[in-house]
Formats: C-alpha cells, structure tokens, sequence
C-alpha cells in the first residue's frame, strides 16, 4: 500500500494493467487446474488424492474452510457497521466487504464438499438433523447466511439490469437490507463462535493452551478483528481495481477499530491462560508455547500495536498490519485444527498435490470471482446514495 | 507395539484358552435375552487372563463379514472393528513382558462421537451400544476428532468412503446372543453382563484377589463411563488405554449447543436495540427534522 493518493493516475498506466491481466490469466490458470484436480478427487476417493489417515484425519481443505470462515466474517462485521451501527463514513468499504465474504463462503462451500467422504450426500444435514452438533449448526448457519449474502449482493447486480419489470426491485432491496443485516448478524455470531465450539468435543486432542471453554467467544472475536482488517484490504484492493480515489480516513478508522479489537481478543487469550494456571505450558520451551506466542505477539500485539501508534500516517505500516492480523487469524485456524492438536503417535502429515491444486484453485476462483465483481459492478459506488440522516 | 500373529500361535492359544475357560465359568454367563435392566449392556476386560490368542478380533471379523476374516488385525481400521493390541511392559520385578490387550469401541455412557455427529449417524441405544448408521453419514469424521479412545476409522481406499467402528454386534445382542468377540473369546477374559452387575463383579474380585489387580476398573468412571470395562495387573496407561478424567469429553460442547437459541434471539435483539439507539443518536443530531415533525403532529 502507498500513501501517494496523488498519484493515483499515473500508476495505472501501461505496465500496471498487463500486471493485473497477467494475474487475472495466472489465477483463470489455477482454476481450471484446481477443478481438474477436484474432478480427480471426487472420482478417485480420499485415500489416493489426499496424505489424510485416520490419525490426521482433517488436513489443508479444513484449515482453509475454518481460517476462510473467519475471514469471510468481512461480511457480518461490515454490514453490522453500515446496518446497524450506521457509521456512515465506512459506506465506501461495505460493498467490496459483502462481495468479498460471499466470494468467502462460496469457497468453504466447494472446500466443505472435497473434504467430505460422502460429497454425494453433502445435502443430508438438511434432512437429518442433531441440534447437538457444533457442525451441525455450522453446516445449517452458513447455508443460511450464504443466502444473506447473496441477498445483501443482489442490489449490485440488479441495479445494474435496467429491465423495466424489476423497477421496484431495487426500492424493495433496501427496505429488507436492515432484517436481512440484523438475520445475516445473528447466523454469524452463531457459527463463528460454535467454530469454537466444534473444538470443545476434543479436550485430549486439542493443546490446553488452545483449549479453553471460552473457545466460542475467542472464535467470534477473532472473526471480527479478520473481519475489519480483510473490509479495509479489500475497499483498499476495489478502489484501486475501479479506478476510484482511496480513502485513507476509512482504512485508517478500519484499522483502528481491529486494533482496538485485537488487544480485546489479546487480553482474553492472556487472561484465561494466566487464570486457568497454563501458563506454565505457555512459558515451557516447547513447540506448543513457540507457536502460541508467535500467534499472540507476531500476528495480535505487533499489528495492533503498529496500527495505534503509527495512527494515521502511513497506509503502508497499516497494510503490513492488517496482513498480519489477517495470517495470524489463519494461523490460529490452522493451529487448533494442525499444529495444536496432540497426535497419536507415528501420526504425519504433508499434504498430497491434489490437495494443493484443489486449494489454491478455490482460493483463486473466491479471489477472480471477486475481481470480475469489482470490475463490472459498481462496487465502489460513484456517489454514496446516503450521507448521514439522509433517512 | 503389535505383531502380526502366525496361523499355529493362533491356534496354540485357542488350545491354552480352552483350558483356562474351565476356571472361568464359575461366574454364570449373561446373555441378552435376559430381562431389561436399568443399565446398559456391558463387557469385563479381565487383561490378567487373556493370552493374547486373537480369537475375539477373528471371531469380530466373521461376525461383522470383514474381508479375510483369517488374517489376525494390527488395528483398528474399516476391516477390523476390534484387535488386540500389543504392549511392551516393566513387571515390579524389572521383567519386561509382552501384554495383550484387546481394543475396540468402548460404547460410552455420554458417547462424544454421537454428541459430535453432524447428521445424527451415530446414535447411543438405550442398551448401551453406539451404533452407526451408514445410510446417513457425510463422511466429515469429526466423529475421529471428538472420540477420546481413536476408535471410528475412515475407509481411505473405498471413493465413497463411509466411518466403521464396532456395533456391539447389536443384532446378536437382538438375538438374544452374546457380542461375537464374548462368545469367541476360550479364557474368559471377556465376560458380557449388565454392566452394573459386571461393576460389582469386577470390584469384588479385586477385594479377593489381594495383589492380582491394580484397584480400579477403567472405564467406571472413565470418559463419564464405558460400557467396555477393564480389569489389569498393570498399569492402564501401559497398555495403551488413555487417562481421562470422569467428564464427559462433550461436557463444554454440548453446554454451549444448548445455549444456540437463546444466544441466537439474545444477538437479533441486541442488533435491533443498537439500530434503534444509532438511529435516535441521528435523529437528536439533528434539531431541525424534530422542530419539522413536531410541527407537523399539530
């Protein structure tokens, strides 16, 4: 990220564009590769496209689908700011945060489904139901909010159809936004935090460093601090695709509040590890601890820390920051599914080809889903249609 | 760990089982056709006397028509719901010594497995068995995550994979039969009972065997309770059982699932309250639109 505003214009000449067509051809590519290799996956089974077994049993698809899951929070977390709290100012960032967390959960879905023995009977949790179930919830939440997200989608597309039926259409969109906003809050404060949940049904398999039964609230926090991060990255990323001037007032307010976000979800961590009296784990010199504090220095503190003092000055510090916040996120994902889970012995994991090749397709199909979405949509709208009490 | 055992060991053990079988009948055998009792079915593991034969892995193989049912199991996985495994253990006297154990489901009181299940495949009967249906599962296998004992395995070759693990053998239990493993094993080292009354047994023969038994039976309390039951001369932990404290492993999970609704509606209100708040904070913003409306009431 560059702090020259100014000089927007000139950096979009020549050389930029084929760069950027470059990258939408390298990751077209991935693509259709990745969904070459899904074909192999779905025909050929889990036992000879994956290095899965049945003492690692969840690999990368699963990283990715909990890690993306919280990323996608970009979504809730945005429309609750423009819906409900109704900070105007951030109007800019709501449209590529909600395309950006549809884009999200269409790929956890299509991930969810690879990783599934039964990818035949993806649909059965709709029919057979156990309230029970941490994923139970999680599979019926994020079918549901999907549909919030495709709703809350809906009026960038249809105002850009101008068929003379569907007049009223746009009128109609916006008086169910703030139901659909309050719905589309709700479904993710559920599934985020049953995420954490889902790691409650392990506490031999999960490291007590990680396993706390406050895992539910720490899910959901963590999901907002990605969720604020990944809005002010991606109106960054959209306002440069669309050609439009940046507003640094709104990536600087989107990092604070991460920030301020993040040193909550610090303490929590902290605090149930110090109160719970495993510390003593954290202060032992051992893989576990390595890993926990990297999550909590490396990817909370300094972030946050660099987003506060910086302040709002440089858009570039404030990138690095917000990246960070969000490979932590992820990392903390990969830890409580990987790298924080104690192994039966002999246990090993690298995973196979196919397992790369379908990720980083899916990654790419979320991320050119997206960009095509910038491009053709007005995401960065021209002019915000409501300032504040326009009402 | 294990080895695999050779055809003639094989049978040489069925030979010394049958001859130790005679000591153990002087407990009267249960069997599932009698009266219902309060409590679950359940299986005494007395380790003191199993030779390690591998009858019960075999016989769980033909019972559950696993393919190559004379092929002796290494572990638990979609052709074997049950094995006895092999652990190298320090006698007091500092013999080493290799002990058999035989490993399978271990049919919880509060199963973590059925509690984690997606879809619901998984079920606890109201004697006791988990059973798994195949028809339902999706194959996610956060069923291996959440069971404490590593006991459902995935079929990794098959593309349509599904779960397996041990049933209880819950149609011979229908039948008024003893699970095939019980039936097959020639020492008496597995004894099948309601398991409050094969608690008792397996406590009293503590007391009377002064020096035999470590004194605790696993699986009393272990996990919030099994179904299987282990008697041992050494250690638990040395033969491979996991220590668990006497929660239930969902215990957290299930407390929190519970709560869904009422943090669901708590949520939807708590959204609507702080629109409304956002919404008036703009409108008091803004003295002029009042001066209008209130003019306009009158």
């Amino acid at each position: 990220m560059t702090a020259e505003i100014g000089v927007e214009r000139r950096s979009s000449s020549a050389v930029p564009v084929l760069d950027r067509r470059m990258a939408v051809v390298l990751l077209a590519m991935m693509v259709v590769v990745g969904a070459v290799a899904g074909v192999v996956r779905l025909v050929l089974g889990l036992g000879a496209t994956t290095n899965l077994s049945d003492s690692y049993s969840w690999g990368i698809w699963i990283g990715f689908d909990f890690g993306l899951i919280a990323l996608a929070g970009v979504g809730f977390t945005m429309a609750a700011v423009a819906h409900i709290l109704r900070r105007h100012e951030y109007h800019a960032a709501v449209r590529p945060a909600i395309l950006a967390g549809l884009a999200g959960y269409v790929a956890v879905l299509l991930l969810l489904v690879l990783d599934l023995g039964r990818p035949d009977r993806f649909y059965n949790f709709i029919l057979f139901w156990n309230p029970h179930s941490p994923l139970f919830e999680i599979s019926w939440c994020v079918l549901l909010y999907t549909t919030v997200l495709i709703i809350e989608t809906s009026p960038f597309i249809v105002e850009k159809l101008r068929w003379k039926r569907i007049e009223k259409l746009p009128r109609l969109l916006e008086r169910i936004m703030l139901p659909v906003a309050i719905l589309g809050v709700t479904l993710s404060t559920l599934h985020q935090s049953t995420l954490g949940t889902l790691y409650l049904n392990m506490p031999y398999r999960l490291h007590a460093l990680w396993y706390t039964p406050l895992l539910p609230l720490m899910f959901l926090v963590s999901s907002i601090m990605a969720g604020l991060s990944l809005a002010a990255v991606v109106y960054w990323l959209a306002a440069r695709l669309a050609r439009k001037p940046v507003q640094p007032k709104i990536i600087f307010g989107l990092a604070r509040g991460a920030a301020v976000v993040g040193l909550g979800y610090l303490a929590l961590k902290l605090g149930e590890v110090i109160v719970s009296g495993d510390i003593g784990l954290a202060l032992a010199p051992t893989r576990f601890a390595a890993l926990w504090w990297t999550e909590m220095l490396v990817f909370v503190a300094l972030p946050a820390v660099l987003i506060l003092v910086s302040g709002r000055k440089s858009l570039q510090r404030t990138g690095i920051a917000l990246m960070l916040i969000l490979l932590g996120v992820l990392m903390n994902r990969f830890d409580a599914t990987m790298f924080a889970q104690l192994l039966p012995s002999g246990a090993s994991y690298f995973p196979h080809l196919i397992e790369w090749l379908t990720t980083a397709g899916i990654l790419a199909a979320a991320a050119l889903a997206w960009i095509l979405g910038v491009r053709l949509l007005n995401i960065i709208e021209d002019d915000p249609p409501h300032h504040a009490g326009s009402e | 760990m294990s080895e695999v055992i050779s055809r003639r060991s094989f049978l040489m053990g069925v030979g010394v089982g049958a001859a130790s079988a005679l000591a153990a009948t002087a407990v009267e055998p249960v069997r599932a056709s009698e009266p219902v009792a309060a409590d679950s079915w359940g299986v005494l593991v007395d380790l003191t006397r199993c030779n390690g034969c591998d009858s019960c892995a075999l016989a769980c193989k033909e019972a559950n028509q696993r393919p190559e049912p004379d092929t002796v199991p290494v572990s638990l996985n979609s052709d074997a719901y049950s094995f006895v495994d092999r652990r190298q253990v320090v006698s007091d006297a500092g013999i080493e010594q290799q002990m058999p154990i035989k490993r399978q489901c271990m049919h919880c009181l509060h199963p973590a497995c059925v509690s984690a299940c997606t879809v619901g495949a998984l079920t606890k009967s109201a004697d006791g068995p988990v059973v798994y249906n195949d028809k339902k599962c999706i194959g996610c296998r956060y069923c291996q995550y959440a069971c404490p004992f590593g006991v459902p395995t995935y079929d990794w070759e098959n593309p349509l994979g599904l779960i397996h693990k041990c049933q209880f053998c819950i149609s011979r239990l229908e039948e008024g039969q003893q699970p095939a493993c019980v039936a097959g094993c020639p020492t008496g080292a597995l004894r099948f009972g309601r398991r409050s009354n094969l608690l008792a047994q397996a406590h009293a023969q503590i007391d009377t065997n002064a020096g035999r038994y470590i004194e605790q039976v696993y699986g009393e309390a272990e996990a919030g309770g099994t179904s299987i039951l282990y008697l041992s001369g050494v250690p638990f932990a040395a033969m491979g059982l996991p220590t668990l404290d006497s929660q239930a492993p969902s215990h957290y999970a299930e407390a929190m699932m519970k709560k869904t609704p009422v943090i669901g509606l708590t949520v939807a209100a708590l959204a609507s309250g702080v629109y409304w708040l956002a919404k008036r904070r703009e409108f008091l913003a803004q003295p002029q639109v009042v001066a209008e409306e209130v003019t306009h009431d009158r």
